[in-house]
């Protein structure tokens, strides 16, 4: 059974959370003050060093350690409840992401395409990738066996990695409003040059790290969550049994029989 | 407002008070990991009277 000590804060974590931190803050000051006005878009490009980013996150680190999680746990040798409460860490923070993503894009949509919002195939596939991650979270709520959950909750999983592809593809596949490829083209050819460059890097890798200090902290509280549901299992357990011998005690003692047997 | 700073707030300030949230979770937990094992022992079933 997992302890108070399994779950001890270890360095490295609060070292990339820090690092997270600061990369953030200088993605800011370089998107918002030291990189110039893109010469279609202006000022709002400057949303791009953030937008993309959070949807790397969403997408593709989320999305990948969810499903990374959900297989290695539904496969018999590799079988471990750590795999399921990756998954389930990943799929809470790709959530907030997902939703940031759709949120963040939708700001900038509305100025550069004079709609809050189009059912195009990217975004709408993007908010059916935000349903299916709520859609998990409910599904991981519903009282079950633990291992039952865990099985559950993998096969709901890999149903959120379906749409990863589709809303990565999607605007390769349909004619969309949504551009394709921000940074990179299909033949890996950037798009993007000097300090805005830099700035998208330091953004992709700022968010990244936190992203991994949030899943690494939403892991330990899930680790934490089944201690105290395993101890207070095993107490109300413990409570059941010694009110069920109390009450063999009391039946077997009112069957007694008139020369005194034994209990 | 500019759309551009509605959505750095909007972003960032999601990231962090998600995280200030994760914070407040994992405390809570470790509360109540702290009260439970303080609380009662686990014991061997049939052992209590």
């Amino acid at each position: 059974m997992n302890t108070i000590t399994t779950v001890s804060r270890p360095r490295w974590l609060s070292i990339v959370g820090l690092l997270g931190v600061v990369g953030m803050g200088f993605t800011v000051w370089l998107g918002l003050w030291v990189t110039p006005p893109d010469a279609v878009q202006g000022n709002l490009a400057r949303l791009l060093y953030i937008h993309p980013p959070i949807a790397t996150v969403a997408l593709y680190w989320a999305g990948g350690v969810a499903l990374a999680g959900s297989l290695l746990y539904l496969w018999p040798r590799t079988r471990s409840i750590f795999w399921d409460r990756l998954a389930a860490s990943a799929v809470e923070v790709g959530a907030v992401f997902s939703a940031l993503t759709c949120v963040t894009g939708s700001i900038w949509g509305r100025p550069a395409w004079g709609v809050w919002w189009a059912w195009d195939a990217r975004l709408t596939s993007t908010a059916l990738l935000l349903l299916l991650e709520l859609g998990y979270l409910a599904l991981r709520r519903v009282p079950a066996d633990p291992a039952v959950r865990a099985r559950r909750c993998a096969v709901a999983a890999l149903l959120v990695a379906v749409d990863v592809p589709i809303v990565h593809f999607s605007v390769d596949w349909w004619q969309t409003l949504h551009q394709t490829g921000t940074v990179l083209d299909p033949g890996f050819h950037l798009h993007v040059h000097g300090s805005m460059a830099w700035t998208f890097l330091l953004g992709f890798i700022s968010f990244s790290l936190i992203f991994v200090w949030l899943l690494a902290v939403r892991y330990r509280i899930e680790v934490i969550q089944d201690t105290v549901g395993d101890q207070e299992m095993e107490v109300s357990l413990a409570d059941r049994w010694s009110e069920g011998s109390e009450l063999v005690g009391i039946g077997s003692t009112s069957h007694q029989e008139p020369d005194g047997g034994a209990p | 407002m500019s759309y551009v700073d509605a959505g750095y707030t909007i972003a960032l300030g999601t990231v962090f008070l998600y995280a200030i949230g994760l914070g407040l979770r994992r405390r809570r937990w470790e509360r109540a990991l702290k009260v439970a094992k303080d609380t009662e022992e686990p014991v061997v079933p049939g052992t209590r009277s």
